[in-house]
């Protein structure tokens, strides 16, 4: 450990991961280090399931038998990938996709008055929705195909409204939307967490909804991924490209201190050994002086022997719970994985309930989406602090991640992590510095 | 482009730094070696495929090294994750890293539950006349782990000696034992895990869809 480095990136979370094999790839000498003895701090996969029963302080009950231990791979943070969305891009680009493998989520259901119903993404679907009335479906087609003809180099495709500059208020009301459909337009299709899009510009909506569609074109059933064993091989895989580019990893390895010359960072303190380094890139849990919080997530994992009824008994699904349905501020998310992906005993299903807090108590703020369920074998509730960084590190040349928001997808992932790259190297990361010496041959 | 799909099957290095893992995948690979004097480290080494025969039937073996991570830290899961194969290495020169091989056999059993398991006793060149692991050690071992090895090999990537020998031969003991497997799949009747799939690879993103999973 008493060498000098580059970087030292803390935590081997998603978002650290990537950061590390970016910079290994960049010819930067790095060291990650978790103070955990597992890869993927919290987005790991929590495998057998007996360490998930203890990470939550209780152990596995003999009454029910909930199959193999080791046949399961708990997410803590669900999440999906959209099949066009950035961090499928990054994947490819990468090569990271040799690594893994990967199933299409079955379905993409909306709830609205009570009952969820499919979400509706092309012509066809739409007017076959029991979400509208038929003069609405044939306003909302109108909408569609708009979208799906829109291009930003084209601005003849933009009609008469200019998606630059008018909200997505306007482009809304220029195709008589209701309520309703605007409701499940900007939640389900753009997946925006809670209403302030109204008013934010049309083009950021529009783009938001290709990327849904996009998605949805590439792999069928719905627009979302998931990787075989659980979410915590993404990490895994990231690390591994790092590590393959020189990236030293150490885990199980306590981090004692930062050390700050002239208020910038120069080196990583562990017990009595001190790594010199010039930039370090961490997750909040490792500068709790140098973040704040915003607010916070609760996610409930339950264990269940069943699909989630009205669902056409997918053996995986999201369900998006939109706020106005609710009475709520943010959305109301529920995912559903199985022993398909290999995260669970066989016949088994892990259903996630999720959203931003809003009140004193958080767990009957998720009601809705748990009574969608039907029955459940076991139920784990966290509330999670947001935090975010203070700075932007350029003094420090502390790079600091935010936490894992509430979001489905990994979008908000990206977009944090191409940012902290830019942030500490001044430059956006070059693909083509990623050659294999496979691909020399 | 149509071609007939040769199955590829992973086959995954394991044991301690040092054991000469990737010196095992250059000779694999590129039929080279470097001497551990002029090498700086694992770098660059990812996987590599090469085509094995026996008869009308073939496969991709695609040998993957550890990247390295052994090092210090632990290796990752995932690298276990869908591999057919995996091969123990040791040096014949160091009692310990052959001691060590239960602890890597564990890992394999825990991640890779239905690989292959083969035994490899690398730098057969530094044996000498009073070899630190025998070959009643190497056999005691497989029977203390219940015949889990399916077969034992004596390499030394510096000479070459008995590497390309043993990649033959688990390459034909894959072909011979996945046949019923791969039968069962091109059936149609794996059930789990037969419909998941890759994506499209570096620069075919825009051309390369895969095939969507069918809904059985």
């Amino acid at each position: 450990m008493d060498e000098e480095y580059d970087a030292i990136v803390l935590g081997t979370g998603l978002k650290e991961c990537i950061l590390s094999g970016m910079l290994s790839v960049s010819g930067k000498k790095v060291l990650h280090i978790d103070r955990n003895k597992y890869y993927g701090g919290e987005s790991a996969s929590i495998t057998p399931l007996e360490e998930l029963f203890s990470k939550f302080g209780s152990t596995l009950p003999d009454e029910v038998t909930f199959g193999r231990g080791r046949d399961w791979n708990v997410d803590l943070i669900p999440k999906f990938l959209m099949a066009n969305g950035s961090l499928v891009k990054l994947l490819i680009h990468t090569g990271v996709t040799r690594y893994l493998e990967f199933k299409s989520v079955e379905g993409s259901y909306v709830f609205k008055g009570g009952k969820i119903s499919k979400v509706p993404v092309d012509q066809k679907e739409a007017l076959a929705s029991d979400l509208m009335g038929l003069f609405e479906k044939r306003r909302f087609r109108n909408f569609l195909v708009y979208i799906q003809e829109f291009s930003e180099a084209d601005p003849k495709t933009w009609k008469d409204i200019n998606p630059q500059s008018a909200t997505t208020a306007q482009l809304y009301d220029k195709f008589g939307l209701d309520p309703n459909t605007k409701d499940f337009t900007g939640h389900a299709l753009a997946l925006y967490r809670d209403d302030e899009y109204i008013n934010d510009l049309a083009i950021h909506t529009i783009r938001r909804i290709k990327l849904y569609s996009d998605s949805l074109a590439r792999y069928g059933k719905s627009p979302y991924l998931y990787p075989m064993y659980g979410l915590g091989e993404l990490p895994q895989s990231f690390a591994r490209l790092s590590a393959i580019y020189g990236g030293t990893y150490m885990l199980d390895k306590p981090v004692d201190e930062i050390v700050i010359e002239n208020g910038k960072v120069v080196g990583v303190r562990s017990g009595t050994e001190i790594a010199r380094c010039k930039q370090v890139y961490c997750d909040p849990s490792y500068v709790q002086d140098r973040v704040k919080k915003l607010n916070q997530v609760i996610r409930c994992i339950c264990l269940m022997d069943h699909p989630i009824p009205n669902t056409k008994d997918a053996l995986s699904c999201q369900i998006i719970i939109p706020q106005k349905q609710v009475n709520r501020k943010s959305d109301i998310y529920v995912s559903l994985v199985s022993y398909t992906h290999q995260v669970s005993a066989k016949g088994w299903f892990i259903a996630m309930v999720s959203t931003t807090v809003e009140t004193d108590n958080p767990e009957l703020e998720i009601k809705p989406g748990l009574d969608l369920l039907g029955s459940y074998k076991k139920k784990f509730v966290t509330v999670s602090d947001y935090y975010e960084p203070t700075d932007l590190g350029t003094e420090s040349q502390i790079f600091i991640s935010t936490s894992y928001d509430a979001t489905t997808h990994f979008e908000t992932v990206c977009t944090d992590v191409v940012n902290l790259f830019k942030r500490g190297t001044g430059e956006d990361f070059d693909f083509s510095k990623i050659k294999l010496e496979e691909e020399a041959s | 482009m149509a071609s007939i799909k040769v199955p590829e099957q992973k086959v995954i290095l394991c044991g301690e730094y040092g054991v000469g893992k990737s010196s095992l995948f250059r000779r694999y690979a590129y039929d080279t070696f470097i001497s551990s004097s002029s090498r700086k480290s694992t770098l660059g080494l990812d996987n590599f495929n090469k085509e094995y025969k026996v008869d009308d039937r073939s496969i991709q073996m695609q040998l993957w090294d550890t990247g390295g991570m052994e090092r210090v830290a632990s290796i990752t899961s995932s690298y276990y994750k869908f591999a057919e194969a995996a091969i123990l290495v040791f040096s014949l020169d160091n009692a310990a890293s052959f001691h060590v091989l239960s602890q890597h056999l564990l890992e394999i059993v825990t991640y890779a539950e239905n690989a292959k398991i083969f035994l490899c006793g690398n730098k057969s060149d530094l044996e000498g006349t009073t070899p630190q692991v025998t070959e009643a050690d190497m056999e005691n071992f497989c029977e203390q782990c219940h015949n889990l090895i399916s077969s034992t090999y004596k390499t030394s990537c510096k000479t070459g000696e008995g590497v390309e020998e043993m990649f033959a031969d688990i390459g034909r003991q894959l072909i011979l034992s996945n046949r019923s497997r791969l039968e069962l799949q091109t059936m149609g009747a794996g059930g789990i895990g037969t419909d998941s799939f890759k994506l499209g690879g570096r620069g075919s993103e825009e051309g390369e869809v895969a095939e969507p999973p069918c809904l059985c």
